[in-house]
């Protein structure tokens, strides 16, 4: 479907649908880098679904008598300060970035892409005014406009998906916008109107679907982002509140403290955010590659 | 009593609390001090109240306010102990109990200047005390009184010269030598309003305030007009707010401060410290601070006895000191239990009390009864949400109590105060259960009681309010047998966790640290109290 996407105008059809393993092995194919990073992905969407199976622990359990004890058969990767299992809380947090991760990209993107479509297709002055509205948003880095929203929502995780959609908004409504300033001009588009269809059908008909690539790009673009955005914003407390686990939130505070005498409080939790926007980002620039025609076999 | 019989009777448990307090400290007072050098020292957050100590209820706004400040008497910097007889003067020179400790008459130095150049008289103690106090005829008032009542036994304050004050109490009450001696009781100048303090600092202190800048740093210069010739030893201050704990500890261990922050370190990261930088000096000593936690009575569910009880029993201290603080803690109730305080219950006693038993497990039997007695259950659990300060000490232990909690069937969420919002939320009672850190400023029952568990006290956070017990607070205060006094205070103890007015968790420790050539800064045994640096020195 995705590949299908960006051949803007092609009518559906036209050519024998492959299968989709068939897609996916061809993909694995000329990108393998990218098939790495949808394993890698795919791995933590796994790993965040059955984290109540793969736990070994309560992620929450404090154990007096284990606290900053290494790796061992009943502790796999250690436990903290508290005496918590690090391998659970984990596998836990992966549940926690990627809801947050997944669910404000797509908020954000959704929203930012809804608006570009709209300020694209309307032209004129209210393109203007969305346009210039985005501009300062925009003009805001990401990881500063979810701080101060998340400073002013509070820590808890809507508020932080929320927090990180809304700087997502702007980047998607560009994105969008731009190939709708291309299709609204092609003249499938121009039969349609003169058939006298409504503008919204058209807009939302029409022209959304044919925007599916560069939206699917963004959105695996953004995830990356929005992971370390989440565990940056756990982090500085600002994120998903304690006791519960989240990768950013196990690096910080005390963490910090210990990690000399028990490093492995911060290696894992680490390794764990890197190997997520590292396969969020190879995913996304392998498709980017795949879908855009312009870096097509390059 | 007579007043030695009282000294006495205050030194004799503060003595064996010195010879716990660890050897290493880095203080050489048979060296002759050096002049001169500024100390680079922490905070671990903004002065949320500025330099309002009597606006405020943490260490830290304390610690860097109270250099700028003076009390009328102090525990003596010098000393570990903190008792009657070790109280010195400061704008006072001489003191006196009279009429049976019902009054207080307090000789007040001559020649002492404010920082704007102001003198000081016994006007600044009239205005101050009656303003703390609350006297109708008060010129000022406070936006936030924490301590008022710590006053609330002064009838009236006399002033028959510009140098005596004389403090009139209803009854007698040896303590409130102890509470004014404590670093929370500074005299304010009668000539600035009080709401300047939480942006400037105009006191008689040894130092004076240079610059504020928030969020970054607050500096101290020398104030060459110190009424203590000779003193301070120092020409500057300078304490940087750094809020991340792993970075506060890295920044002493890479040489960049001088001096840790009170209460901030753990024994492990003392263990850490001590390893990686061997000269480093660390100062075990009781921070006169109980982990606990608050319930609001006033509120369902914990206007239920049986919920509040389920809570404390469910709390498996012992484990709480290890996993939290690395067993850099005591089992304690509401008061610093031996040797670190004085009138705390022994192990023994505390056994029978909720939530003390040996056994974890039949501790957590009983709080899942009570609960299911309150009606709830796994179909409907009860739910609740836990405040805590959002700082790293409050946030592990509500991370703690959070997994106890949900072992007995209460389902509890975290919520993170920020220390500016704290205290007027806890005062307001607008909260369901918090976990608390409660410090007191000397280790004195009066000055705990009537600041946290007094009906009516804007510290009494749980609102715990019981007539009969404060009757008990009454007598103890004016008991002044010790052997009977001391009777009365663990009754005391026993009534307030068995009424699960404020649990106690335990009583923590801190491994003060310092460069060795940091000299005279002595951690006694209240973090409250030790802070005025006129004694400290560099030798580098």
């Amino acid at each position: 479907m995705a590949v299908r996407g960006v051949e803007i105008g092609v009518p559906a059809g036209a050519r024998p649908r492959a299968r989709g393993w068939v897609v996916l092995a061809r993909f694995a194919q000329k990108k393998p880098l990218g098939a790495a990073g949808g394993v890698l992905i795919l791995v933590m969407l796994l790993t965040a679904i059955f984290a109540d199976v793969l736990q070994t622990h309560d992620p929450i359990a404090t154990d007096a008598a284990a606290t900053l004890a290494g790796l061992s058969a009943e502790h796999w990767l250690g436990t903290d300060h508290l005496g918590r299992d690090i391998y659970s809380r984990i596998v836990h947090g992966a549940r926690v970035s990627l809801i947050v991760g997944v669910a404000s990209t797509l908020l954000g993107s959704v929203l930012g892409g809804i608006i570009g479509l709209l300020s694209g297709y309307a032209g004129g002055t209210t393109d203007l005014v969305t346009q210039r509205i985005l501009d300062i948003l925009q003009g805001l880095p990401l990881l500063v406009l979810a701080l101060v929203m998340s400073a002013a929502l509070g820590p808890a995780i809507h508020n932080v998906i929320i927090a990180i959609s809304i700087p997502i908004i702007p980047r998607a409504a560009r994105v969008i916008r731009s190939s709708v300033l291309s299709i609204r001009e092609m003249q499938y588009i121009e039969a349609a109107r003169s058939l006298g269809l409504q503008h919204l059908r058209i807009a939302f008909r029409h022209i959304l679907p044919n925007t599916i690539g560069p939206f699917i790009v963004l959105c695996t673009a953004q995830l990356g982002s929005a992971i370390l955005v989440e565990a940056t914003l756990s982090y500085l407390g600002l994120g998903v509140p304690e006791p519960y686990p989240s990768w950013g939130r196990m690096l910080s505070v005390s963490a910090a403290e210990y990690a000399q005498k028990a490093p492995h409080l911060v290696l894992f939790p680490g390794i764990a955010i890197s190997l997520a926007v590292f396969g969020s980002n190879l995913l996304g620039d392998a498709l980017r590659d795949t879908l855009d025609p312009r870096l097509r076999g390059s | 009593m007579s007043r030695a019989r009282f000294a006495l009777f205050s030194i004799i448990p503060l003595a064996l609390a010195a010879a716990f307090v660890g050897p290493g400290t880095s203080q050489s007072q048979s060296q002759t001090p050096k002049s001169g050098g500024v100390l680079n020292m922490m905070l671990r957050e903004e002065l949320s109240q500025g330099f309002s100590i009597h606006e405020t209820s943490t260490i830290s706004t304390v610690w860097p306010a109270m250099p700028c400040l003076n009390n009328l008497v102090l525990f003596d910097p010098l000393k570990k102990t903190e008792s009657v007889d070790t109280i010195i003067g400061e704008l006072a020179e001489k003191w006196s109990w009279q009429d049976n400790y019902r009054n207080l008459v307090f000789f007040l130095r001559k020649g002492v200047k404010w920082h704007d150049g102001q003198p000081f008289t016994s006007k600044d103690v009239k205005f101050t005390f009656d303003m703390l106090r609350e006297a109708p005829d008060a010129p000022a008032k406070l936006r936030i009184n924490p301590r008022k009542d710590w006053y609330a036994n002064i009838e009236a304050i006399e002033t028959p010269d510009t140098h005596t004050a004389v403090f009139r109490l209803k009854k007698p009450q040896p303590s409130l030598l102890l509470m004014l001696a404590s670093g929370y009781t500074p005299v304010y100048a009668a000539h600035v309003p009080p709401a300047e303090y939480r942006t400037n600092c105009v006191g008689t202190g040894p130092f004076k305030l240079k610059e504020w800048r928030k969020g970054e740093y607050v500096e101290f210069v020398k104030n060459p007009d110190y009424f203590v010739k000779g003193r301070p030893h120092l020409d500057g201050l300078k304490y940087f707010v750094i809020v991340e704990r792993g970075t506060r500890q890295a920044a002493i261990q890479a040489g960049k401060l001088d001096v840790s922050f009170p209460g901030e370190t753990t024994k492990t990261a003392a263990e850490q410290l001590k390893k990686a930088v061997p000269q480093l000096v660390i100062t075990p000593f009781s921070q006169n601070v109980a982990d606990n936690i608050i319930m609001n009575i006033k509120k369902p569910p914990f206007d239920n006895l049986k919920v509040r009880l389920a809570v404390s029993h469910a709390i498996d201290r012992r484990a709480l000191i290890q996993a939290v603080h690395q067993g850099g803690a005591v089992v304690g109730a509401a008061l610093a239990p031996k040797p670190w305080g004085f009138w705390g219950l022994a192990e023994k006693d505390l056994l029978g009390l909720p939530g003390y038993g040996a056994k974890a497990a039949e501790e957590k039997a009983l709080a899942r009864k009570l609960v299911a007695e309150a009606g709830f259950s796994r179909e409907k659990p009860l739910k609740v949400e836990i405040v805590t300060r959002a700082i790293a000490v409050y946030v592990d232990m509500a991370s703690f109590v959070i997994n106890e909690l949900k072992q007995v069937g209460i389902e509890a969420t975290l919520k993170q105060i920020e220390t500016a919002q704290w205290h007027a939320m806890a005062t307001r009672g607008d909260y369901q259960i918090g976990a608390n850190l409660t410090g007191v400023g000397p280790d004195d029952p009066d000055a705990n009681y009537y600041e946290n568990y007094a009906c009516g006290s804007p510290r009494n956070y749980s609102q715990y309010c019981n007539e009969e017990v404060m009757k008990m607070f009454d007598a103890q205060s004016q008991e002044l047998d010790p052997k009977k006094r001391l009777a009365l205070n663990a009754a005391i103890q026993k009534k307030l966790e068995a009424d699960a007015a404020r649990p106690i968790l335990d009583w923590k420790l801190d491994y003060f640290t310092v460069w060795p050539h940091v000299k005279n800064l002595i951690p006694h045994q209240s973090i409250y109290n030790f802070g005025r640096m006129q004694e400290v020195w560099s030798d580098k």
